[in-house]
């Protein structure tokens, strides 16, 4: 009788613990990105790119134990209060085991400080790039798949010496982007011997910038280079600047090379703009990539999207590697992109997965580049400058 | 630096960003001279009357015609506001007000994100640089914006003094419950603050987006320096917003050349912060229309 009873009580448990597993959670991927603010025109692609990641672990077979990888989109909104919100509702109500996001250095930051470094998670910024998220004193949790703009602007100040731009006026946003952006390219145009003949910040959303360029002209410089965004306050100064004939040449950082610029100033009046952008390094792994974007539905030559694609593939590839445990998923990121191992490419789950369960090295070939982490959780980048010619940017040259 | 480059970098493009202000403003204070609340919402209102005059031109209709439409419009949906969610609460204190229109703001604000999207948009594509009228350099859109805020207070001031309607409203903002006594209708008063205040603050985001660029934070950016521009003049007094607006307008431009750019956004604030200390009344000794 007792055994019975057992028997019964046991095959009862059995039945809970198999109805129990099909039911078993979602794993969740916090995709924090601006969609309101002013980068909101380039987020979508972004999130896109992270989504379509997640997709195609989900059709080769799930994560873990054939659970479904989920992305929770949250708005960070560009912003340090955005992202810390954005953040604090991924990681403690939504529960998610990583981060892909946030877009802004400020939201970045913040959301890092106040968020996912104390509570231990991962997170990856696919187009964060202040060098102030080098120096973060964040456990090793922080990573970006785009290089830091200490690269960007030396790279841009180099290049314009070369080309010719001898004296410059810098206007820049007063945030962390902007600000990192501005300092690191003043700092290398200098040494190169050109002259910076304006350098002022200015607050995001007034409606007149006149007084600012003005101030900004009065040094001498023929060329203006702004460190802004180009949906939100960059296209009102560049606006203002070619309305009022304030300088003759303008320069962009990669938040200036926007859509907008042309659709809403007409690409005849941004005949002397470049831009510069971080671009993919040829590589297989990209074409790979475009390829399997273009038949999402995407459009792989929008900003940042190989980048968020790769954050979110390794943070994917991190969390099988870590078998679903929070903690583990930032060492685990470090071992599944080290340069040793056997390469996988974009869109290689099945194969990646199989490798992982025999316990073999593996490592990742991002779309927009190796993504072998340095000791800060950066990576190195290349760059091209951009022109406009009819209603897109094309590329002037590459910058070194 | 010259006489010229004064006038046309930083006075013109003040007093042209003062005389949006002053748009604003005039509302601001009607409604705390009337309705004795602050109303927070009156920056997202503003953006959407810039998207609606936007729908309009897309639509075909020149913006000449599209600006009277999208004040009306505007009128109606902030008389729709008052009776959907102020008007219920006109008996509780004036705190619950100030914030239920914190959320309306938001609310306003989703609805132009849902409509018209984040991106930021113009009503017409390209640039228009300047004419030089004896070395000074004006739009059109310029003069404009000016001309239209001198006509709307004379339009305002003379509604104000001699009409039976303007009559009554200083009689409700003098002393709500003396002019209740003799027989002044509240309800029309207020419907009519509403078409005042709605339309003008409609005026001042089309102003603002044909002199800038239309996005969807544009009207929330610019509620400190209308609400500095208001207690600057005296709340209460029509006259003090417009100069209280052009002030502002001009502060920001010219502190430029004293202080670092980053602090422009700041000038509102300090302002604001100063006459609250100092004149409280402002400087019109405001308190009725």
């Amino acid at each position: 009788m007792k055994t019975k009873a057992l028997a019964l009580v046991g095959g009862l448990m059995a039945a809970t613990a198999l109805a129990a597993a099909p039911a078993k959670a979602d794993v969740k991927i916090g995709l924090l990105g601006g969609v309101s603010g002013p980068i909101a025109a380039m987020a979508p692609a972004m999130i896109d790119a992270a989504q379509l990641a997640f997709a195609q672990v989900n059709e080769q077979g799930g994560i873990l134990a054939g659970e479904k990888l989920v992305g929770v989109v949250g708005d960070s909104a560009c912003s340090p209060q955005g992202g810390t919100d954005a953040a604090t509702k991924a990681v403690n109500i939504e529960g998610v085991v990583a981060v892909v996001g946030p877009h802004c250095s400020g939201a970045v930051l913040a959301a890092a400080g106040s968020v996912t470094v104390p509570a231990g998670i991962a997170m990856v910024t696919p187009s964060g790039t202040s060098p102030e998220i080098s120096g973060l004193d964040d456990k090793d949790t922080v990573f970006r798949t785009v290089p830091s703009d200490d690269y960007q602007g030396r790279a841009l100040a180099r290049t314009l010496k070369e080309q010719g731009y001898a004296k410059v006026a810098v206007a820049y946003l007063n945030n962390d982007y902007g600000t990192g952006l501005a300092n690191a390219f003043k700092a290398e145009f200098e040494a190169q011997g050109g002259e910076v003949a304006g350098f002022a910040a200015h607050e995001a959303d007034k409606a007149s910038y006149r007084s600012n360029l003005a101030d900004l002209s009065s040094g001498g410089a023929d060329t203006l280079v702004i460190f802004d965004y180009g949906d939100g306050t960059g296209l009102t100064i560049l606006r203002q600047a070619l309305e009022n004939g304030f300088f003759e040449k303008f320069v962009g950082g990669d938040g200036m090379k926007s859509d907008a610029l042309f659709k809403e100033l007409g690409s005849d009046n941004l005949t002397t703009f470049v831009a510069s952008s971080p671009v993919g390094e040829k590589s297989d792994a990209l074409d790979v990539f475009n390829e399997a974007f273009k038949a999402a539905g995407g459009d792989p030559d929008a900003i940042f999207v190989n980048t968020s694609y790769d954050a979110a593939f390794l943070l994917a590839l991190a969390v099988e590697k870590a078998g679903g445990d929070k903690a583990g998923v930032a060492a685990a990121l470090r071992e599944v992109s080290n340069g040793e191992g056997e390469a996988i490419l974009p869109g290689e789950w099945a194969k990646a997965k199989a490798l992982i369960a025999e316990g073999k090295a593996i490592d990742y070939k991002g779309a927009a580049g190796d993504h072998n982490f340095d000791a800060n959780g950066d990576v190195p980048g290349t760059y091209a400058l951009f022109k406009i010619e009819g209603d897109a940017f094309t590329v002037v040259s590459e910058m070194k | 630096m010259d006489m010229l480059e004064l006038l046309n970098f930083y006075i013109i493009p003040g007093l042209v960003l003062g005389s949006i202000y002053a748009l604003g403003a005039i509302g601001i204070t009607l409604i705390y001279a009337i309705l004795r609340y602050s109303h927070l919402a009156h920056g997202d209102l503003a953006t959407l009357g810039a998207f609606i005059a936007l729908a309009l031109v897309q639509a075909g209709a020149p913006l000449l015609v599209a600006l009277p439409a999208t004040m009306a419009l505007t009128a109606l949906i902030a008389i729709g506001i008052d009776k959907g969610f102020y008007a219920h609460l006109r008996d509780r204190p004036k705190i619950i007000t100030v914030m239920s229109s914190l959320g309306i703001a938001l609310m306003i604000r989703a609805v132009v994100q849902v409509v018209w999207g984040v991106d930021a948009e113009t009503y017409s594509r390209g640039i228009v640089r300047p004419e030089v009228y004896w070395g000074l350099r004006i739009k059109d859109r310029e003069l404009w914006t000016l001309a239209f805020l001198i006509a709307a207070v004379v339009v305002l001031q003379l509604f104000l003094a001699r009409s039976k309607w303007g009559k009554a409203m200083r009689a409700m903002s003098d002393n709500p419950n003396l002019a209740l006594l003799s027989g002044i209708d509240n309800r029309k008063v207020i419907m009519l603050t509403w078409i005042i205040a709605g339309g003008l603050c409609a005026a001042s985001g089309v102003f603002l987006g044909l002199n800038t660029e239309l996005k969807s934070m544009m009207g929330w950016g610019m509620l400190l320096p209308m609400f500095a521009a208001a207690v600057l003049g005296g709340v209460g007094r029509v006259e003090g917003a417009v100069l209280g607006g052009l002030i502002v307008g001009l502060a920001e431009e010219l502190s430029v050349l004293v202080l670092p750019g980053e602090y422009k956004a700041a000038m509102a604030f300090a302002i604001l912060l100063f006459m609250l200390l100092v004149r409280p009344t402002g400087l019109l000794r405001g308190k009725v229309l």
